[in-house]
């Protein structure tokens, strides 16, 4: 082949691509048009979910000392659910520096719900464990697995971050929780 | 199934899959190293020093942006918590280690070259790590679908939804599939953007599909927009590498 039809291959070569890439793009384009979310129902913020962007599923427990508390009934305040159990040890490593950081956020709208897997717990050790770690937010009671079929336990410790409006903000699997993760959490649900 | 591999791999675990795929990609990468010019050694230590980059910068800059939440227990740096972690820092880390690592290791005459050659050599490492990536998200249900009366639908998040992690999964299991067939017949670079390219594409493709997607004015999907424009980035240094 000589150099003029080489030139000429690679010019035709060239404007072969370039086709084929104008192509791609306007297709490109038009997908993001036709698959644009024009009502946003996609949005989870109304289906709930234990997970990132969706409303924390709501449920009613006694805690140790008698009382009920409602987790919709909290709406406004910044609300940190907390998984645990006392036979598991980094749910109870993270107990003093949660307990730490709900005396420092409390007065700006912090509630912690540490809901007790009582279900898979002994409940006569919760009081005492409360007592020795000087805890001093509520302890749920989970007799029945409410809470724990609701947000999908699946390893302990696990705490849901749950915004003033009532959506998961972050949820941390495992543990223990140091004192500044929970405060980055924590500030960003107080916001 | 999928709810047992869910079960095992939930978060935290789910980093073992991430870990996995490194190790297994950075493993078949060796193996190809030197087609593209690139000693095992040189792509080793490249990948050490920039994983440690990543480690190092992630957490890093998570502390600088959450000064405060340091400022009472600076300790908690060293803290074993993987939350504590800021990926994007990670990520520029890690890019700007490895561009320091080749320009110290390279002649300054040839650094333009040993880049495109040493991208070359990585691919394989990123398209298994897509894998990983997307075998993580289906073990702790992130990156999930939108609703779906679709028979194939999943049961996941009170939802029956689109299995956006499995399409993802499938499609990262082909791209492996065509950088590695592919990987002789290519020009300097080419692999490389081939694999950009092909992901971007299916980042396009697949983002519509899903429920957790970032929405900006008039509904339009923003990892859609981002993806179009790696898209036409690609395409204009595949042109110019043609050129070159």
């Amino acid at each position: 082949m000589n150099e003029a039809a080489r030139a000429d291959s690679n010019d035709m070569h060239t404007t072969q691509h370039r086709l084929a890439y104008a192509i791609v793009l306007t297709l490109g384009l038009v997908w993001i048009y036709l698959s644009a979310d024009k009502n946003a129902a996609s949005l989870t913020g109304t289906t709930a979910a234990p997970q990132v962007g969706f409303l924390a599923p709501d449920f009613s427990l006694p805690t140790a000392s008698g009382e009920t508390i409602r987790l919709s009934d909290l709406r406004g305040q910044a609300v940190l659910v907390n998984l645990w159990a006392t036979w598991c040890p980094p749910c109870r490593a993270e107990m003093p520096a949660i307990e730490k950081v709900y005396n420092e956020y409390k007065e700006e709208g912090l509630v912690v719900l540490a809901v007790n897997m009582t279900y898979q717990d002994t409940a006569s050790a919760v009081m005492p464990f409360a007592q020795e770690h000087g805890l001093t937010f509520p302890i749920l009671l989970d007799e029945s697995a409410i809470v724990g079929r609701a947000y999908q336990l699946r390893s302990l410790p696990s705490s849901f971050f749950i915004t003033r409006e009532g959506i998961v903000n972050e949820v941390v699997i495992g543990g223990p929780m140091s004192e500044a993760l929970l405060r980055t959490r924590v500030e960003e649900i107080l916001k | 199934m999928i709810e047992s591999f869910r079960a095992i791999f939930a978060p935290p675990r789910d980093l073992i899959l991430l870990a996995a795929t490194l190790w297994i990609g950075l493993a078949l990468a060796e193996k190809r190293s030197e087609r593209h010019g690139v000693s095992k050694e040189a792509l080793n230590n490249l990948v050490f020093y920039s994983l440690f980059g990543y480690l190092l910068g992630g957490r890093i800059l998570f502390a600088l942006a959450n000064f405060s939440a340091f400022a009472d227990s600076p300790l908690n740096i060293f803290s074993l918590n993987v939350d504590l972690f800021d990926p994007i820092g990670g990520v520029i880390t890690a890019i700007l280690v490895g561009v320091v690592y080749i320009k110290k290791t390279s002649q300054v005459s040839q650094t333009r070259e040993v880049y495109w050659k040493t991208l070359d050599a990585l691919t394989p490492i990123f398209a298994a790590l897509a894998i990983g990536l997307h075998l993580s998200h289906l073990a702790a249900g992130r990156a999930f679908g939108s609703p779906t009366a679709l028979p194939w639908g999943i049961d996941l998040w009170n939802a029956t939804r689109h299995p956006t992690q499995i399409y993802e999964l499938i499609v990262a299991l082909v791209i492996f599939g065509v950088i590695w067939f592919r990987n002789s017949e290519l020009s300097l670079g080419a692999l490389f953007l081939n694999f950009v390219a092909l992901t971007a594409g299916a980042r396009l493709f697949l983002e519509a599909f899903r429920g957790d997607s970032t929405l900006i004015f008039g509904g339009f999907r923003l990892a859609q927009i981002a993806a179009w424009t790696v898209l036409m980035i690609v395409f204009i240094a595949g042109e110019q590498i043609q050129k070159d």
